[in-house]
């Protein structure tokens, strides 16, 4: 007899399955990176107390974990919402970039009073994100033009004339340093409680307004009518290209809005690499939350978790910070490959011939 | 009774005002002395990064002690943070900084924790616990300079530079008057790279300085490209933050070298003995402060070269020689510093001109 195993390409998963196959490969990761760290000096008794207890349940931590989620919630969601239409929005950072301009511009030119200085400041923010989004994406539509590469191209531009800025029209003139000057208290996002960011909030409002564009708007109907198949989509009478237009727009805004996050919640002021490392970020968060917004919010917990407790290891174990990166990368591989797993089955035949 | 409340008041006010007094006498240590470093790229950078991990290795000998240290914590206030929060939570009392856009964040935490002691290497705020410290790169650049004009044959030199900004402008004007001091014809064509470690652009930069008959090239930014370049091209060049002879031994001529640890030693130990009161404005060290030094002389320069570079050294290492000395003029014909003055320390942060010599496009 001949026993053979078949693989096979699965029609339907029920959610909770999806769940707890990613949840799985997720436990996964984090145990082939306790090995690693553990092989590389750091007594295993120790990790659980530094990853979890003493960066979750320490006020101090939470509070800087919740600080560096934010924007990464915004650039998550942001990814989410591009990915979605099928547009590979690699621009996040330039959108970033012209949001934290956008608002500070308002601080440079003192448009509006102090009572809606903030509110003016998150709508340039979003307006001035979308706007770097909106040259690709109608790119895209009109001539086909491949918006990896356009996105992408793009980032060099506001990254140089965010410098431009800096070094420039912008400098603070108290000491010609590469900074704009100091926002007033009344520009930047209030804190409440114990020093905890008003952007946490904004970031969650934002998650669940975006959980409602695409599970329950009919917007979030046709796109997901987009996102698997552009083709059937367009012959069933769906609006494709403004169901793309409307979400990389969103998607712009809200990167816009996690510029802001930055300038006006974290530094107080337009400085010349707040962005770094965003853009990765959120394509990393959106990936591993394979588009959904509240798995976007989770997931972006999750790296800002990793990120403070790898500071951690690194302050007391002298871990070098590419081991954190290592990580990083070894739980996007574990949740990467476990797609394989809600996608297909392998079934064992029993073989005729 | 209203008297005698009125009365406690003024007692109250009085007391008040003992403690601020006590507390402007300056700044002491609750606790041992211990020690951490943020680091803002890794330790093997090969320049600015590099140069504070040698010179923390040194104070660990110097000092007896073990300096701790962070590597790669970018300059952003939700990365510095907790990076901060947790030395200080296990003990450490004096944080060292090592990077420009760690300024605001380090300021805020001097004032959550006053007792823990802040310095930052080219920060730009200060305050009763917090001390801002850089060096006056060009002194060491203005020696390096003389090496530049000394080892030329064509008297044009090139300059790989990082942004247009005080800090940058001063090296790049006393490059080209310490070039002239060798060679009264010296002049230093400049190219801005707009990024402080960008080995690709700081590349094609050489190459086209090169191109155009530099046959030294001088550089303020963050890779030893240009000297790799240099020497790829047969020309040379002179190095910055550490002794670039490591990459480009038959380029480099000079390197302008940070040495923290002469600096930092001093200025721990004052720390550690108490009632510490640091500088309002910051600390901007001369090369007798020990900010920074050269490392000097490679090929193509003779023995009287050399001894007429030392010489300058001496004379910057006791204090002797200004630089930035009147009678100082730009390339307009405004006037910087009168005879017998010195460019003032906020001209020369604020620095957007250039002296006879210099070719930018700025």
């Amino acid at each position: 007899m001949n026993r053979r195993y078949a693989l096979e390409v699965r029609q339907q998963m029920a959610w909770y399955w999806q769940a707890l196959i990613i949840a799985g490969s997720l436990i996964l990761g984090l145990l082939v990176s306790g090995t690693i760290l553990v092989v590389a000096g750091v007594p295993a008794g120790e990790l659980l107390n530094e990853f979890v207890i003493l960066t979750l349940f320490d006020a101090q931590s939470l509070q800087s974990v919740l600080f560096q989620a934010s924007p990464l919630i915004m650039v998550g969601l942001a990814g989410c919402l591009a990915f979605r239409a099928k547009f590979w929005n690699l621009g996040l950072e330039g959108q970033m970039i012209f949001g934290a301009i956008g608002a500070t511009a308002i601080t440079m030119w003192d448009i509006g009073s102090p009572a809606i200085r903030l509110p003016l400041m998150m709508a340039a923010a979003m307006a001035c994100g979308l706007l770097w989004a909106i040259a690709p994406v109608l790119l895209r539509l009109k001539l086909q033009v491949n918006e990896i590469v356009s996105t992408l191209m793009l980032n060099y531009i506001a990254i140089n004339f965010l410098l431009h800025l800096m070094y420039g029209a912008w400098k603070d003139p108290k000491d010609a340093f590469p900074y704009s000057p100091k926002y007033e208290s009344f520009e930047l996002l209030p804190e409440f409680g114990d020093g905890l960011s008003m952007s946490i909030p904004i970031a969650i409002v934002i998650a669940l307004v975006v959980l409602w564009f695409i599970n329950i708007s009919r917007a979030g109907l046709y796109l997901r009518f987009v996102d698997k198949s552009p083709q059937v989509a367009r012959s069933v009478g769906v609006p494709v290209a403004k169901t793309i237009l409307l979400a990389v727009l969103f998607s712009g805004a809200l990167a816009g809005l996690a510029g802001l996050m930055v300038a006006a919640g974290q530094e107080g002021r337009l400085t010349h690499s707040f962005y770094v490392g965003y853009g990765f970020s959120g394509i990393l968060i959106a990936f591993l939350a394979r588009n959904n917004p509240i798995a976007a919010t989770c997931a972006a917990l999750l790296i800002a978790t990793l990120f403070v407790a790898g500071r951690s290891l690194q302050v007391f174990y002298q871990i070098p910070f590419a081991m954190v990166q290592l990580i990083q990368a070894v739980l996007v591989i574990c949740v990467a490959s476990s797609d394989f797993f809600i996608r297909h089955r392998i079934r064992r035949v029993q073989g005729g011939e | 009774m209203k008297k005698l409340i009125l009365s406690a008041c003024f007692a109250l006010a009085g007391l008040v005002g003992l403690t601020t007094t006590a507390h402007a006498e300056g700044f002491t240590l609750k606790g041992e002395p211990k020690i951490a470093m943020l680091y803002i790229s890794p330790t093997n950078d090969g320049g600015w990064t590099q140069a504070f991990e040698e010179a923390r290795q040194r104070l660990e000998k110097e000092l007896d002690m073990k300096i701790q240290y962070v590597e790669s914590v970018p300059e952003s206030a939700s990365a510095i943070r907790p990076a901060v929060e947790r030395f200080i939570k296990r003990g450490t009392n004096i944080i060292i900084g090592t990077a420009f856009g760690y300024s605001d964040t380090f300021k805020s935490l001097s004032e959550d924790y006053p007792d823990v002691a802040f310095l930052n290497g080219s920060g730009t705020t200060n305050g009763p616990n917090l001390l801002s410290y850089y060096g006056r790169t060009y002194e060491s650049q203005y020696l390096c300079g003389m090496a530049a004009g000394a080892a030329s044959e064509t008297g044009k030199l090139g300059f790989v530079a990082a942004n247009p900004f005080g800090q940058v402008n001063w090296t790049i004007n006393a490059y080209a008057m310490g070039a002239r001091e060798m060679n009264p014809d010296a002049t230093v064509t400049v190219v801005y790279t707009g990024a402080w470690n960008d080995p690709t652009k700081e590349r094609s930069a050489t190459k086209a300085l090169i191109d155009q008959g530099a046959d030294v090239i001088g550089q303020h930014v963050d890779t030893p490209t240009p000297q790799l370049v240099a020497q790829e091209n047969g020309v040379y060049g002179t190095g910055h933050h550490r002794d670039f002879r490591e990459f480009a031994p038959k380029a480099t001529v000079c390197s302008s070298v940070w040495v923290w640890d002469r600096f930092l030693k001093n200025e721990l130990e004052k720390i550690i003995a108490g009632n510490w009161v640091p500088e309002p404005h910051g600390a901007l060290l001369s090369m007798e402060q020990g900010g920074t030094d050269i490392a000097c002389c490679g090929p193509n320069i003779d023995k009287e070269e050399e001894a007429k570079i030392m010489a300058a050294r001496d004379k910057l290492l006791k204090g002797e020689l200004k630089v930035y000395a009147g009678p100082l003029k730009d390339q307009n014909g405004n006037v910087h510093a009168e005879a017998g003055e010195v460019v003032s320390d906020g001209d020369l942060w604020q620095m957007d001109w250039f002296v006879d010599g210099v070719i930018t496009q700025q």
